[in-house]
């Protein structure tokens, strides 16, 4: 098996640990590596103590280890708090504080500045995973410019570990790798929604949404959309309704509390019939809760949101990858069926990056919408928020009532057809099997490629949440043991199975604490 | 004149309720202007005058309430070539969906907002809304209502003084008329306040 690597990099907001972590990525790909990545960090811009790792490998990763194999603290004091993560190979560097003592703070002052702890860093961490140095000043020039004072910071911190360190980290020397788009769930969700024929992206900033507003504003012009920012989510919600009324392809972006304020707009879709995709990138709550953490608190809510009785569709997608089908298949769904659609993420998979195939090369996929829309010289009509008959005329009569309730809720079945398929690792003859949806794949998957008796298991992800198809539970109920895996306190999941099937639980392994799971902690949950 | 723009439905206002007055108004605007039926869009608020909807023949959307100047504003964003109309009343408008009035002014889309200003929630049957005088006593202020009246006209120059903000009394169908027309065809975003009575609940206001 393919060794997996994982390096660290920790300091205070504002010293470039974002942009590190993105070049570190630029060059683990460049090196032909697949890598998984993960940030922490507090809701506040300046100081704090922030982190990014990324696990690679020259064989398939699918999340970020929790032990480290190289560990960078670019000031002192930021990696005291992390000594359970590291074991006994782990090389720890720290500006004079007794580990590897690299003298961060001097070589930033004969450099003349003070911010260039990251990018000597990177010079480090490249001369000991031995990364090509040529390809790697190449990133630095691209991004910096070639006169900037970091492509000599790359150099001190290259040199350091030349003259400090002759053992490299050991890992396998990968071949040259195709997939070199680097993409995170946000960005992917946004190609997704573009390649399904988007029109209008409308969103209200909050974390941990906010990256497919930045991505397809910044884009808006190449992908020939219109991307709104307007008062609140309210709007945002009501002002994709009103697009969708006049032909266009929307989409919302929002976490759990801008979601909250979105569920009267959800109710109103339904009724009126117009098809709007809700991206719901959750974040442990209740209330402001942990903005910049990852939670999958709000499948429940997700599923239950609106009020009334009618037809929507909840999907999760589990890795970027994902992300981007899902986007595809959201917007398809919402306009077939002209119907809310919800599709759920969380900080873990919105924020996490890897390196995927081009994207911007995936052919487009459109389902069109079969409602009228002015302009066309089609039927005039209402869509009205009140019960209505069918030309959208208000009418409270029973037969009416009944005839339109009965219509509304009969899209369920013909909805269910075209939901994503769960995802079903390993064989079908396993003793056991985990249940889970949404980000928790990547850890299991990792988990279960390093456990030594992983043919024990069988994993099931479900992508497609409501409606959900009853015939899952006779394939969990075929397994001798059946364990649920969430990123939850109450198990949301496995009451959403239990209401809809006859399923049961041996074991419930849930982690509530604003952190994603880790392969490490998934194995000996399991043992 | 043929007028295109009626539906099948009769309208069920009060007798003698001026939202009559609104609903004539815009019909003879909108064949006098001759607009193109099928690229106009009028959404409408909850409330009496937002029953409207209805009772007029033409594209739109029956939206929730203090939404249907936000679900205009995605209709106008989505396809520019359409003429759009929001209807809705002082509590739709003014309460609910205040912060979308202020948002849509600024913005200065071209965008029609007309409000039936009863200073009264009347379809809930009387209670005070933004534009009730202070003191005023109704169902759900019987001491009362403690806030100040919102003031639309002010409220619009202040956020966009290139906005057209026109106030104008129901008891003046005439106006009304030309207040719709010249509100129609302004470019960019624009208020027109009718103010009105309330013939079954107005009387708590005297």
């Amino acid at each position: 098996m393919d060794k997996v690597t994982t390096v660290k990099i920790a300091g205070p907001a504002g010293t470039g640990i974002k942009s590190a972590g993105l070049l570190l990525a630029k060059m683990l790909t460049e090196s032909g590596y697949n890598f998984k990545d993960y940030s922490e960090y507090p809701s506040l811009v300046r100081g704090g103590h922030n982190t990014y790792q990324v696990s690679f490998s020259s064989g398939e990763v699918y999340s970020v280890h929790k032990m480290v194999d190289i560990f960078v603290s670019l000031v002192p004091g930021h990696w005291q708090e992390h000594q359970e993560e590291f074991g006994k190979n782990t090389l720890i560097f720290a500006d004079n504080e007794g580990k590897n003592n690299i003298p961060f703070g001097k070589m930033c002052e004969q450099l003349g500045g003070t911010i260039y702890s990251n990018t000597i860093s990177l010079g480090l961490i490249s001369f000991l995973l031995d990364l090509d140095k040529n390809k790697n000043t190449k990133i630095l020039k691209e991004y910096f410019g070639s006169d900037s004072v970091n492509i000599k910071a790359f150099e001190v911190g290259w040199q350091w570990g030349e003259n400090n360190y002759r053992q490299k980290v050991k890992s396998q020397k990968s071949k040259v790798k195709k997939e070199k788009m680097i993409v995170d769930g946000n960005e992917a969700v946004g190609w997704g929604l573009v390649k399904a024929g988007l029109d209008m992206f409308v969103a209200y900033p909050m974390t941990p949404a906010t990256g497919v507003l930045h991505f397809l504003a910044k884009n808006q012009d190449e992908f020939k959309i219109k991307v709104i920012h307007p008062e609140d989510e309210i709007a945002v919600a009501s002002i994709a309704s009103g697009a969708s009324m006049a032909g266009s392809r929307s989409a919302v972006g929002t976490s759990g509390g801008g979601f909250a304020l979105m569920t009267e707009t959800i109710s109103f879709d339904a009724m009126a019939e117009l098809g709007v995709v809700y991206f719901l990138s959750q974040r442990p709550g209740p209330a402001t809760g942990m903005p910049t953490w990852t939670s999958q608190g709000d499948l429940l809510f997700a599923v239950h949101s609106g009020h009334g009785e009618f037809t929507k569709a909840v999907v999760a997608p589990g890795d970027v990858e994902e992300a981007f089908e899902l986007g595809k298949k959201s917007l398809n769904l919402a306009n077939e069926f002209d119907i809310p659609v919800i599709m759920l993420s969380d900080k873990n998979l919105s924020e996490s990056s890897a390196n995927v195939r081009d994207l911007a090369k995936e052919k487009k996929e459109i389902v069109e919408s079969k409602k009228v829309i002015p302009g066309k010289k089609m039927t005039i009509k209402m869509y009205n928020s009140y019960e209505h008959d069918e030309e959208g005329y208000s009418i409270e009569d029973s037969q009416n009532t009944l005839k339109m309730v009965e219509a509304r809720l009969k899209k369920e079945k013909a909805v269910l057809k075209k939901m994503p398929k769960v995802n079903l690792f390993g064989s079908n003859k396993a003793k056991k099997i985990i249940v889970s949806w949404g980000s928790t794949k990547g850890a299991i998957l990792e988990a279960l490629k390093e456990m030594k008796n992983k043919e024990d298991y069988a994993f099931m992800q479900i992508r497609g949440l409501w409606p959900i198809d009853p015939k899952i539970g006779q394939i969990i109920n075929a397994f001798k043991e059946r364990i649920l895996i969430e990123n939850n306190a109450t198990a949301q999941l496995g009451t959403l199975l239990k209401s809809q099937m006859k399923v049961d639980f041996e074991k419930v392994i849930l982690k509530y604490d604003g952190r994603p799971f880790f392969p490490e902690e998934i194995k000996k949950f399991l043992i | 004149m043929i007028n295109n723009w009626k539906s099948k439905v009769t309208p069920t206002w009060c007798p003698g309720c001026q939202d009559y007055v609104i609903f004539a108004g815009l019909q003879n605007t909108l064949n006098k202007l001759d607009l193109d039926q099928d690229k106009t869009v009028i959404v409408y608020d909850i409330g009496c005058i937002g029953n409207m909807a209805d009772f007029v023949k033409g594209w739109g959307i029956h939206s929730l309430h203090g939404r249907s100047i936000p679900t205009a504003v995605g209709v106008k964003m989505a396809n520019p070539e359409l003429n759009v109309i929001a209807i809705g009343g002082d509590g739709g408008i003014y309460g609910e969906g205040l912060s979308h009035l202020i948002a849509a002014a600024r913005l200065n889309i071209d965008l029609t907002v007309i409000v039936a200003n009863n200073q009264l929630y009347s379809l809930t049957t009387g209670q005070s809304s933004p534009t009730t005088p202070k003191g005023s006593k109704t169902k759900s202020t019987p001491k009362g209502v403690e806030s100040v009246p919102v003031t639309p006209i002010e409220l619009i120059k202040a956020v966009n003084p290139e906005a057209l903000a026109q106030r104008v009394n129901c008891n003046e169908p005439l106006k009304v008329n030309e207040a719709i027309e010249k509100a129609i065809k302004h470019k960019g975003f624009d208020l027109l306040d009718l103010n009105q009575l309330c013939v079954s609940f107005g009387k708590q206001l005297r």
